[in-house]
């Protein structure tokens, strides 16, 4: 299955140890709470509950 | 018993007058949308957690429309009227009866991969991903995950619903 030959580019969602999720490629990003809609390329997602820029991580979980 | 009545393979059913709700506990991924929209029906912190009695059967249905798995489904209790629910109605109980499995299906190519922040909740991710968390690497086809973004759930990464009961804040 080559699928990956067209304009859409694979999205990976990784989760780093002990840090944020990162996710790559073409998806849209949903924030319900604060009314947001973006299809960003790559963005970090807060997984330690602490970052101030929510849904981002800020490092927050490494102090 | 009261429990053993409302049992059915797979889950636990609930019904009212004119509607049933289907409650799967294995397809749930803790989105929650049920609770959030509508905890006089859906309350997680009460048993049993669901009560029909809470809402009327149109905002109920709304709801369980909105539950991203088949965690949450519905049917009328009137068979008659289940032949005339679309397809489109996604957690209709009908959606998975092979003869309308079959009528007008949708088409999914250029199915955009979603990723939802929901609010004091996980982060819900729906479509077709490669995922990889500690040592596993895997393509989702038609996947959808709920990942923790409280920091405490006990089945990290993913979301096992603890936010609700730490109360996770999204601020």
């Amino acid at each position: 299955m080559e699928n990956n030959d067209n304009k859409n580019k694979g999205v990976i969602i990784e989760v780093i140890d002990d840090g944020p999720i990162k996710i790559t490629g073409n998806f849209i990003l949903k924030d319900l709470k604060r009314d947001l809609t973006d299809t960003p390329e790559e963005v970090y997602l807060c997984r330690c509950g602490r970052s101030s820029a929510k849904p981002y991580c800020d490092n927050s979980h490494k102090k | 018993m009261e429990r053993d009545k409302n049992k059915f393979s797979g889950g636990r059913k609930y019904s009212n007058r004119e509607i049933t709700v289907y409650w799967k506990p294995d397809a749930c991924v803790h989105a929650s949308y049920c609770y959030r929209e509508l905890i006089e029906v859906f309350d997680p912190g009460r048993r049993p957690w669901v009560d029909l009695n809470g809402a009327v059967s149109d905002r109920i249905i709304e709801v369980v429309n909105m539950c991203p798995t088949e965690a949450l489904t519905w049917k009328w209790n009137d068979e008659a009227k289940n032949r005339n629910v679309s397809i489109d109605q996604t957690n209709h109980i009908n959606f998975r009866r092979p003869e309308l499995v079959g009528q007008k299906e949708p088409v999914i190519h250029d199915n955009p991969v979603t990723v939802k922040v929901m609010t004091d909740g996980p982060v819900v991710i729906k479509g077709d991903f490669r995922f990889i968390y500690s040592n596993n690497d895997k393509e989702m086809k038609d996947g959808i995950i709920s990942l923790c973004r409280c920091g405490q759930s006990g089945h990290q990464p993913f979301c096992d619903g603890t936010h609700r009961k730490t109360g996770f804040e999204d601020i």
